[in-house]
């Protein structure tokens, strides 16, 4: 079983299933074209989107389902091509694809996610793209929790 | 803002050596031919919000932070 070094849980064995393979990278890190997602009992339902390349880098993400139930984005057919996948039949998300929302945690405000770029899973060839959704809506910058109870560090 | 009005075949200059043009239009969105020189990057600007919200949250994320999240969110939300 491959082994690699991330972010937030130090060593870990992966299954070759979990890593995706990102041909474009994602805007800003072009040249990070291998992640794999991290799904620990402990964090559920966060999901790591840890860096092969670089250990340093992981994001934290939550299935867009998770932070918008009615979610459905229209993904172009340039991404779908990407993914490898044609618009007809549609690809069903949880079956053919799966769809993450980057989380933006910052000191001084509540946690958002990103639904209008979400992270698109091809869950059959294992490849992934950062889909860019500009006229669907959704916010880069969607709420997902009030910080209010957030406990105060001991 | 300066805001001009272009029918599809017109188009505009941005100093010396910048030409747009809007080759066509749709009821929902217009096609622009864009000539500039090779080292002027063009991006479109969802992609650079895209990249900027991507660093934000590439940023790193404390661990009592992280335990909030994942609490918060496998539990379903106390009425107000």
């Amino acid at each position: 079983m491959p082994r690699l070094t991330s972010k937030y849980f130090g060593e870990l064995d992966y299954s070759a299933d979990d890593a995706f393979q990102f041909p474009d990278g994602i805007p800003a890190f072009e040249d990070q074209t291998g992640f794999v997602f991290i799904d620990q009992p402990q964090t559920h339902p966060l999901v790591f989107m840890q860096s092969l390349g670089n250990p340093g880098l992981c994001f934290i993400a939550v299935p867009a389902l998770v932070a918008d139930p009615t979610y459905r984005p229209d993904l172009s057919p340039e991404d779908l091509a990407l993914l490898g996948l044609s618009p007809e039949p549609p690809p069903q998300p949880g079956l053919d694809i799966l769809c993450l929302s980057l989380v933006t945690v910052s000191e001084h405000a509540d946690p958002t996610v990103n639904l209008a770029s979400p992270i698109v899973l091809n869950l059959r060839n294992r490849k992934g793209v950062q889909a860019i959704l500009p006229s669907s809506g959704y916010s880069l910058r969607q709420p997902l929790l009030v910080r209010e109870d957030l406990a105060p560090c001991s | 803002m300066l805001v001009m009005r272009r029918r599809a075949g017109e188009g505009f200059l941005i100093g010396p050596d910048i030409e747009i043009e809007v080759l066509e239009v749709s009821p929902t969105r217009v096609k622009i031919g864009i000539v500039a020189p090779n080292e002027l990057p063009i991006v479109r600007k969802e992609v650079i919000l895209t990249r900027q919200e991507n660093l934000a949250a590439s940023r790193h994320t404390p661990s009592d932070t992280i335990a909030w999240l994942s609490e918060r969110l496998s539990k379903p939300r106390q009425p107000a």
